[in-house]
């Protein structure tokens, strides 16, 4: 997340501390009503004009759907939904490794499509589905991927396995019967260090029994 | 400090088998392709990493780190940082009036309530440095009037080793190559960054730590905070690559442990992508300067080298030089060269993807002065065949497998833009094992729990424990539990030179086996036979002689009453062996109007002794030969010349395979049962660099003497080549 701001020597004041508070109408006026993004404003500069409310920079109420269940927590508008799962509702399944939309670990399902969960806010996610890798599994019966990259061994560290298993699993739910050049592309965007990339790839074209989703 | 050249492969004494439990001629589990245990907790996310601990009232920790290659910290002020939302603990990690040596070197620390607040924190430290002259590359360092960074010179130079009569070499010499090599600095970019969550209770640190050695660790840990290693435990259920970087608590690790101890609460301490990038571990970079002499006959004569390499500050270089191959006379000097930048670790094969690379290219280049096949070259000038040396055997079966015959002289000769070309490699590592110990208990419901305090760091050591424990005891797999990862089991020594299977399957089979003759001794009376006549099979403790003597094992077990099997043992010899060889092949498609080549093909033929799960034994060959195209092609630490700082910590510059980039893999394991068992981690990355880029010289007919072959220097030298009418 932060790029070259950890290493800054000065100090820099967070924007909790910089007694940042205009209220939304005379910032409005300032700037001629430009339209503007919600989460920059302070807490209590609500009023009861059209369009979204302002919110943050403290911690705020949202709701997730994940997996089917519905989470209440409380975090401050800048929150990842990668982090917002992992600190706040210990859903792990998901990694963080590059945190900044490269390496495809944190991949999560949201209205069927991937999505890295590193690049978007938690806060954007509210009234979506999320569906995560924990959510492929029936009970304890695992999802064909899932049983297909354990059967040739399509793993081996296992960090990187389950942003792949969810890439894989929404590809074959839209086509249960990819070839080898579409299976790439739809894992193109997933990186594994230990190199498990050839059995991946053989588990996924070698998964069966997803039905289109 | 140069390391010494690889020595002549000796041939190892035959291989003793190991009296009492030597490993079984007909093995039922061993040897079979074994689905790793925790695939399905992988799969499912279940797994728990250290990264995913979420302990109750954690705290996260941040380090602040020099932005400077080199400065000198005059003061740090945490006052304001302390004062800031969330903030449980701050601390200098490095004194004021010490220098920083690289960009990412540590100077501060905050834990607070979430990350985003210590990462808030850290902007508030106010640190003032003085900013001191930097080295960033290798030619800024040994030029003249240098900046003398180090305390005792940027440069430490290695003994000369010399061996034969140079001049003689180089008389008898038809021919003589010159030519300069050089290899890039490598991260380990392990996905799950270093980094560890710790815990006190009292006196008492636990940490769940990303490491490959879970009792190095907690020793790292009881010295840097002068607590007894009794008071520390260490737990590493699952880890996320290591890759050989990660073997102590390192600084981030003893960091944690002071802020929660500050806090008095749980502190979670991951580093991000661009710490783990600067500060995290380096592969080397290598540099020779070599002329070597080959008679008509195609027979080596002379190898005369200068070679150097720089891991950063304050940390050797060295790699092996020549590599496998008999020059009878040679000479090679080594110096490390120090640089402002992070500090090497070891790295998949330290030094030997490097020696390879330089000797493979080289030999290439020799084959063509002579006009011989590279392979019939190469198996005119390896050293005698033995167990641990088998190249001769090796390089005429990968070659028939990989359709080697279709080879074309250097340059392929095709019309059109794609040119294709192959290469081969040959590599060697050591890969023994010893010192593991493991604890066996056999209860009386027939469980059967195995601990061994080693570590999994993804070739599926649980995996191979369970399939031991369950072939020595007769039983299926699913009635052992393996328990591994945690400190607080019996010893084992680090993940790392291959070391764990050698160390840990060995310590398995005695112990299990010593369990096994406990259990026999308490069945033996019920049975009716003596101990010693009792063997345990097919889930039975029976008669070797009558197998209806006999009871199933579960009813075995139950004759335990309330006092378990419980029983320690070790690696012992005969079991296990040190010493592996392979050789590898690749083709390669190259566009010569952008640069970009493709690997198409490899093949790998390896070795590794007793062969416990092929599945498993595979996956590491191929992942290996993926960090071979990752070396080969992509992966480039880049520093600014003028400032030292990298360019490139995160992963969309700093580049690494994905699924499109992998080619066609085939591996053939050589089994060789008399000598035990014999790591593999290492061994199949070495030399797939090198085959990729004699192969790109094959395609191309120039000779890219540099990692990675990125596009723009395969166009420099195809460019190089029409400047100078077409010669190679």
């Amino acid at each position: 997340m932060a790029f070259d701001g950890d290493n800054d020597s000065e100090a820099h004041q967070p924007d909790e501390q910089s007694g940042f508070s205009v209220s939304r109408r005379s910032f409005l006026k300032t700037v001629g009503g430009t339209s503007i993004a919600a989460g920059v404003l302070a807490p209590g500069a609500t009023d009861a004009q059209a369009g979204p409310a302002p919110v943050g920079p403290g911690a705020v109420p949202i709701e997730l759907s994940i997996n089917g269940k519905t989470h209440k927590l409380s975090v401050e508008p800048r929150v990842t939904l990668l982090d917002a799962m992992r600190d706040r509702l210990d859903i792990t399944g998901l990694k963080r490794v590059c945190d900044r939309g490269t390496c495809g670990a944190c991949t999560v399902i949201v209205d069927g499509r991937t999505i890295y969960s590193c690049s978007h806010l938690a806060i954007e996610m509210q009234g979506r589905a999320i569906k995560t890798v924990e959510g492929l599994t029936a009970g304890t019966v695992l999802h064909p991927v899932q049983q297909a990259f354990c059967d040739h061994d399509g793993l081996m560290c296992g960090f990187c396995t389950p942003g792949f298993v969810v890439s894989a699993a929404a590809l074959l739910e839209k086509n249960p019967k990819p070839t080898a050049e579409q299976a790439k592309a739809a894992l193109a965007g997933n990186i594994c260090r230990c190199g498990t990339y050839s059995r991946v790839l053989e588990a996924v074209l070698d998964t069966k029994g997803v039905s289109r989703g | 400090m140069a390391e010494p050249q690889v020595p002549e492969v000796r041939t190892p004494a035959a291989p003793k088998q190991h009296e009492k439990y030597p490993w079984p001629e007909h093995p039922t589990l061993v040897g079979t392709r074994m689905k790793r245990l925790d695939g399905p907790v992988k799969v499912t996310g279940a797994a728990k990493y250290a990264y995913d601990i979420n302990r109750p009232g954690q705290l996260h920790g941040r380090i602040l780190r020099s932005p400077h290659p080199h400065a000198r910290v005059v003061s740090i002020d945490l006052t304001a940082a302390q004062k800031a939302p969330g903030v449980k603990a701050a601390m200098n990690v490095i004194d004021p009036g010490k220098e920083v040596m690289y960009q990412g070197d540590e100077v501060a620390a905050i834990a607070a309530t979430t990350e985003d607040q210590a990462r808030d924190a850290l902007r508030l430290i106010k640190v003032q440095y003085e900013v001191l002259p930097n080295i960033a590359t290798i030619a800024q360092a040994m030029q003249d009037g240098a900046p003398k960074i180090f305390k005792d010179g940027n440069i430490a130079e290695g003994e000369a080793q010399e061996s034969g009569d140079l001049d003689a070499g180089f008389k008898a010499a038809a021919h003589i190559v010159e030519a300069s090599y050089e290899t890039q600095v490598l991260t380990h970019v392990c996905l799950e960054t270093h980094g560890c969550v710790c815990e006190w209770q009292g006196d008492n640190l636990t940490a769940w730590a990303s490491t490959q050695a879970v009792h190095g660790t907690r020793e790292g840990f009881a010295e840097a905070l002068g607590i007894p290693q009794s008071n520390v435990r260490v737990i590493t259920e699952y880890m996320g690559g290591g890759f050989g970087s990660k073997f102590g608590p390192d600084i981030q690790g003893i960091v944690c442990a002071k802020l929660a101890k500050q806090a008095g609460a749980a502190v979670k301490m991951m580093l991000d992508r661009k710490e783990e990038h600067l500060a995290a571990g380096n592969r080397p970079s290598s540099f020779s300067k070599i002329k070597a002499g080959v008679g008509a006959d195609g027979m080596l004569t002379a190898f005369d080298a200068v070679s150097w390499g720089t891991g950063g500050a304050g940390v050797g270089a060295g790699f092996p030089l020549p590599y496998i191959y008999r020059f009878p006379n040679r000479r090679r000097k080594h110096r490390d060269i120090y640089t402002n930048a992070g500090q090497a670790r070891a790295m998949r094969a330290p030094g030997h993807p490097q020696g390879c690379f330089h000797t493979e290219m080289l030999m290439d280049e020799l084959a063509d002065k002579v006009k011989m096949d590279p392979v019939e070259f190469r198996i005119k000038n390896l050293p005698p065949e033995a167990p641990n040396a088998m190249w001769r055997t090796y390089y005429p079966i990968a070659a028939e497998m990989f359709g080697w015959s279709r080879r074309h002289p250097t340059g392929d000769p095709s019309t059109g833009p794609i040119k294709r070309g192959m290469g081969c490699a040959a590599n060697q590592w050591g890969g023994g094992g010893r010192g593991s110990k493991a604890h066996c208990e056999i209860n009386a419901d027939g469980s059967v729990v195995m601990r061994c305090g080693t570590q999994d760091i993804g070739v599926g050591t649980r995996t191979h424990v369970t399939m031991v424990t369950a072939e020595t005891l007769g039983i299926p797999m699913d009635m052992v539990k393996a328990e591994i990862g945690d400190s607080n089991y019996p010893f084992s020594g680090g993940s790392g030179g291959s070391t764990t299977s050698p160390s840990v399957a060995p310590a398995i089979r005695v112990t299990s086996g010593k369990a096994r003759d406990a259990l026999f001794a308490r069945v033996a009376p019920t049975v009716g036979v003596d101990a010693a006549s009792l063997v345990a099979v097919n889930g039975r403790i029976q008669s070797k002689d009558d197998a209806s003597k006999g009871l199933p094992w579960k009813d075995a077990c139950r004759l335990l009453g309330t006092e378990p099997v419980s029983v320690d043992g070790e690696w012992e010899a005969g079991l296990s062996a040190s010493g592996s060889s392979g050789v590898q092949f690749a083709e390669v498609e190259v566009d010569v109007e952008t640069g970009v080549t493709r690997v198409s093909r490899i093949v790998c033929v390896q070795d590794c002794g007793l062969i416990l799960d092929p599945l498993t034994a595979e996956s590491q060959c191929i992942g290996g030969m993926v960090a071979g195209v990752n070396y080969a092609l992509f992966e480039n630490r880049l520093l600014d010349r003028n400032t030292g700082i990298m360019v490139n910590p995160n992963m969309e510059f700093y580049l690494l395979a994905g699924p499109a980039d992998i080619p066609k893999i085939e591996v053939k394991l050589m089994n060789q049962p008399e000598r035990g068992v014999i790591g593999i981690g290492e061994p199949p990355t070495i030399s797939t660099a090198a085959a990729i880029a004699n192969a790109v010289r094959n395609a191309t007919g120039v000779t890219v003497r540099s990692l990675p072959l990125s596009p723009d220097k395969v166009l420099t030298a195809l460019a190089e080549r029409e400047k100078t009418g077409g010669t190679l």
